[in-house]
């Protein structure tokens, strides 16, 4: 039997858009700045950054702040999504 | 069950005291490389160093291990759920790199420059993916292990054994890479031959699993990474300070990209161009060093580069070993802090690597390219007597070009204190460190690969003539223990390309299962089975007939394999669950269940149910019993 779709104003739903949507941003986005300095790799090094060549410090560590800092951005937006959804639960429940 | 069932994760307390423990840890080894720095002072031998430095940490490790021993189930698979985020991630980031991402990629970082950040990458986004796609939803079913979750969603002990066996070979792979990694360093600092090492290794991570399951590896392998962070944190500033006069290595080492340039052209290394599709990663043997470090795609082309780095990244995000873990916190939330901590413990080596490799390829090339065969600096004699390096002068112009100097990758490491003439005491540091991370990456390993096949295949199938719970763990630990130093023995195998096919296994066998299971409400059963035995057939023709299968003149490697194989599988899952029956409703409950991150784990809540519903069995037949008693005296009488 195939599962009941909820409605856009569920906040299970809501919370499972939110979620989604959230989960490929980040992914693409991460996707996007790894390669972008492996394909325009000639153009970041013609500039530099504390003495790297600008596409080898990216590579090497800019990326890597990039993604740790997003990493926990991602923990506290999820955890917004997750406590609105128990808020519109418990509401719901009452 | 214990109190452990009674008490719902959320609310259970870790102890207060593990700071103090973990301090005491990192003040014994402060004090233990003080004392030994003051011994050699003084003139002792080489061999008593090696083996205090070694010796001395393996006892802590057991002793850890030996305190956090326990008969409690809950407590022996998921360390009681009550692990805090930071010391989960500590786990997970030595999970992730290893003994081999220690010693190997540092040694690739060395030979391929910049061609070898793509390694670094790929363990990063594998982090940050599996945090985002996989843990929470694995915590919140809180299953023990990742075949049982996939049984548990789909309602099938087929499935759940088909991943089991599934897993076998990343897990078994990669538990034989970091069992080599850490015989090899006791072989090479201890008076121990290569079998002896293995066998010694082997006991002791069956010891470390076998006293308390995932709660022994989990506190002793806090232990382990903490010692593998503050060894190499130590060794790799002091080099720094000695370089640059600053004691910010990751900082810093651009500054040297000039000279360094300079003495890769004083020694004739040049451009390379790379073969497309070939890619060749350093050998575990001693080779020369022929491509200038920032020379960017020298040797990987940009192909080869985004293969590598997105093969590593699925791998890591669905290494069985990792996702096993998910379990191990008192809630989604603190899982989701702990892959963020592992990210950025991860990402903080990745970022180190390259600045290691910079200073030993600068300080060795100074030094010894073109200098006169007469006057050699003096540490490569004990380099060359440990077998690490290897220098001749083949052309016969009396001097060493960068094709005359011969380095063995996974010793790259151990040349930097060496090389920067420090005291032999902080060779053994870095030796230590990277041991204490081969051991808490091999115990996971092999706690991972024996709780799945007790779990997950005997238990299963055995029925109720199976043995206790515990007992089959036991069991399993010791057979995988043994069999892992006999393959070790008898096989050799490249600890680098291995761990490259065993999160190729991976990537390839559980990326798009788990994706679909977790994220498609459509998947089915025989949806998921599809994609994983896609995925894992082509992984393993790749690991039969690699080599005789070529594209575009060069033999098929394993990132290209394991990519093409995941690919396929998520075809073939969607296609198949397209093809079969819908999700049942229970399936679909479950999945719902799954993805909401409040209240008990789903595991926790049916084990507190069957809990009351036998107490309330209980209570009914004590109850019944007084009133049936005065009947059976009446007819007695």
């Amino acid at each position: 039997m195939a599962p009941e779709i909820p409605d856009d104003g569920d906040p299970v739903h809501r919370h499972q858009i939110q979620t989604l949507i959230l989960a490929v941003g980040i992914l693409l986005v991460t996707l996007v700045a790894a390669i972008l300095p492996v394909a325009a790799l000639a153009w970041f090094n013609q500039f530099g950054f504390l003495q790297f060549p600008l596409a080898f410090y990216l590579l090497a560590q800019g990326f890597l702040f990039f993604i740790v800092v997003i990493a926990f951005w991602f923990i506290r937006v999820q955890e917004r999504i997750d406590l609105a959804r128990a808020e519109s639960e418990e509401w719901v429940g009452r | 069950m214990g109190w452990a069932m009674t008490v719902p994760s959320r609310l259970r307390s870790p102890n207060p005291h593990l700071g103090a423990y973990y301090g005491i840890v990192t003040s014994a080894l402060a004090s233990l490389v003080i004392i030994l720095a003051m011994f050699e002072q003084l003139g002792w031998g080489r061999a008593a160093l090696a083996q205090s430095m070694i010796l001395v940490p393996l006892g802590l490790y057991l002793f850890i291990a030996f305190g956090a021993r326990t008969y409690l189930p809950e407590d022996f698979f998921v360390s009681g759920r009550r692990v805090p985020s930071v010391y989960n991630g500590f786990v997970l980031a030595a999970i992730t790199i290893g003994g081999v991402g220690f010693l190997g990629y540092t040694g690739t970082a060395f030979f391929l420059g910049f061609d070898a950040l793509a390694i670094g990458l790929g363990w990063a986004v594998g982090m940050l993916a599996a945090g985002i796609l996989f843990v929470p939803y694995l915590r919140k079913t809180g299953a023990y292990t990742l075949p049982s979750f996939l049984g548990h969603r789909f309602r099938s002990r087929l499935l759940r054994a088909a991943a089991s066996a599934m897993q076998l070979p990343p897990t078994a792979l990669l538990l034989a890479v970091e069992i080599k990694i850490a015989a090899l360093i006791a072989a090479l600092f201890l008076p121990v031959s290569f079998a002896v090492a293995v066998i010694a290794v082997a006991a002791f991570i069956a010891a470390v699993a076998i006293l308390g399951g995932m709660r022994s590896v989990t506190w002793a392998g806090s232990a382990e990474f903490l010692v593998g962070a503050i060894g190499l944190v130590v060794v790799v500033t002091v080099v720094s300070i000695l370089l640059t006069s600053l004691p910010a290595p990751q900082l810093v080492y651009g500054g040297m990209f000039a000279d360094l340039h300079k003495a890769e052209v004083t020694a004739g290394a040049v451009p390379l161009q790379p073969d497309a599709f070939a890619m060749a990663l350093p050998g575990p043997g001693l080779q020369p060093a022929l491509k200038p470090f920032l020379q960017p795609f020298g040797i990987l082309g940009p192909t080869d580069f985004l293969l590598l780095f997105l093969s590593l990244a699925l791998g890591t995000a669905a290494l069985p070993s990792l996702l096993a873990r998910s379990g191990v916190t008192a809630h989604v939330e603190a899982q989701r802090h702990s892959t963020g901590w592992a990210l950025l413990f991860v990402a903080a080596f990745a970022m180190t690597v390259p600045a290691m490799a910079t200073f030993v390829k600068l300080i060795i090339f100074r030094e010894i390219a073109l200098t006169p065969v007469s006057s050699l600096p003096a540490w490569l004699t004990g380099l060359s007597d440990m077998g690490l390096l290897q220098i001749a002068d083949a052309n016969g112009d009396g001097a060493i070009g960068a094709a005359e100097l011969w380095i063995k990758r996974d010793f790259v490491l151990f040349a930097l204190p060496q090389v920067a003439g420090l005291p032999y005491v902080l060779t053994m540091l870095m030796a230590t460190s990277a041991l204490a991370i081969a051991l808490a990456a091999s115990a996971s390993h092999l706690f991972t690969l024996s709780a799945s096949l007790a779990e997950d295949l005997y238990r299963t199938f055995a029925g109720r003539h199976a043995l206790p719970r515990l007992v089959a763990v036991w069991a399993a630990i010791a057979a995988a223990a043994i069999a892992a130093a006999v393959f070790l023995v008898i096989a050799e195998i490249d600890p680098l390309q291995a761990a490259l096919t065993a999160f190729g296994f991976a990537a390839a066998t559980f990326f798009p299962s788990l994706l679909l299971a977790i994220w498609w409400r459509r998947a089915s059963k025989w949806g998921v089975l599809a994609a994983m035995a896609t995925g894992f057939l082509v992984m393993t023709a790749y690991a039969i007939f690699g080599g005789m299968i070529e594209i575009f003149g060069a033999p098929l490697s394993a990132p290209l394999a394991s990519l093409a194989g995941a690919l396929l599988a998520f075809i073939t899952g969607i296609a198949v669950s397209y093809f079969t029956h819908a999700p049942s409703r229970a399936e679909a409950e479950y999945r719902e269940a799954m993805r909401n991150p409040e209240g008990e784990s789903i595991y926790d809540r049916a084990q507190m149910r069957a809990a009351a519903a036998a107490s309330a069995a209980a209570a009914a037949t004590s109850e019944q019993q007084p009133a049936a008693e005065p009947s059976s005296t009446e007819s007695s009488t």
